[in-house]
């Protein structure tokens, strides 16, 4: 068994953030993002002896994560509380953590801009483009993988990449 | 086959190339024709700029509550401590409650309040009744009230029944 599995301490350091980061994409409420995080690191933990290194460990988590908000989802108090209190992620605060390289400020206000324009096109989508989208373009997972994970057919993937991509270009349109 | 530069690469080559799923002829033209790189550049640029962003969003928050294995297994030693704080101090108010009702001086003073209320004699009574048909008077004269100028409708006398049962025996 890999080692970051035996270690809760070390499986939150190495994958909390990158877990929260899809997650909160792809639901768009970072309060239920962080909820399924902790869920999914925990279950992880509880059943690490069901991993079975056929997948890297990330894509596992990834797994458990879908599986996760899934669930959160369906359940009728999240919706309750959707409406009670909708929370969204604060895309201008999210630009702006933009790694500081050495670039001028004009050009760093130009990416923050692209920053924002994607993450509206991601929220325009399905929840299931959404979702294949960062599978595809931030957990960087194959499209075999995101199949068997969603259960889904490869072309049924692959249509809606094509679709994320079509919503995409069209948004940034001139620039591509 | 037609040159690189007169023919691009269409939305669904592009895609598949994007996807990984780009067949060879797509990957050739891209190898030649330097517009098709640029716009596979600029997409894949964007979404770095994007995973880069939201991932140090990401690193940067503070999980409000981290729940972890341990901190799981805490949490029923954590609620029994609370019970047994809660248990002690219900235990102890009682002790103290029981330990005065058993003290005989208590209890003598007890029954000394309860015995400095005797029922009111006839005289008291005599003269609270007194006090309120005096005050039943003053409240049912002929004088105009100052509510009757805004025509509230209930009668005075109504009030100064309500007063004259209140001590009648």
């Amino acid at each position: 068994m890999i080692s970051e599995l035996e270690d809760i301490d070390e499986l939150v350091r190495l994958h909390q953030a990158r877990i929260r980061r899809f997650v909160t994409c792809s639901t768009g409420d970072p309060d239920l993002a962080e909820t399924i995080t902790q869920d999914t690191l925990l279950r992880a933990f509880r059943g690490r002896e069901s991993f079975r290194g056929d997948c890297s460990l990330s894509t596992w988590l990834t797994g458990i994560a879908i599986n996760v908000t899934r669930d959160h989802l369906r359940s009728g108090r999240y919706k309750f509380w959707k409406q009670l209190k909708a929370t969204a992620v604060d895309v201008q605060e999210m630009a702006s953590y933009l790694p500081s390289q050495a670039v001028s400020p004009e050009r760093r206000m130009l990416a923050k801009e692209r920053i924002k324009e994607l993450y509206a096109v991601l929220e325009g989508l399905s929840y299931n483009q959404r979702t294949i989208f960062l599978m595809k373009f931030s957990e960087e997972m194959s499209v075999d993988e995101i199949s068997e994970i969603l259960g889904m057919a490869v072309n049924t993937v692959r249509t809606h990449l094509h679709r994320a991509l079509k919503a995409v270009r069209n948004k940034l349109g001139a620039k591509i | 086959m037609t040159p690189a530069s007169t023919i691009h690469l269409s939305e669904e080559a592009l895609d598949d190339v994007l996807i990984g799923l780009g067949s060879a002829e797509s990957h050739a033209h891209l190898g030649a024709c330097a517009e098709c790189r640029s716009r596979v550049a600029t997409i894949r640029g964007d979404i770095a700029l994007f995973n880069a962003a939201s991932m140090a969003w990401s690193e940067s928050r503070r999980p409000q509550a981290r729940v972890t294995e341990s901190h799981a297994k805490r949490l029923p030693a954590a609620f029994l401590g609370w019970a047994a704080a809660t248990f002690a101090v219900v235990v102890m108010a009682f002790s103290i409650w029981h330990v005065r009702e058993e003290n005989p001086a208590n209890q003598a003073n007890t029954r000394a309040v309860q015995q400095a209320q005797p029922g009111d004699s006839e005289a008291q009574i005599a003269q609270d009744n007194q006090l309120l048909e005096a005050v039943n008077a003053a409240i049912s004269t002929d004088e105009a009230s100052p509510v009757d100028e805004y025509r509230i409708l209930e009668s005075p006398s109504a009030h100064s029944k309500a007063h004259s049962k209140t001590r009648m025996k």
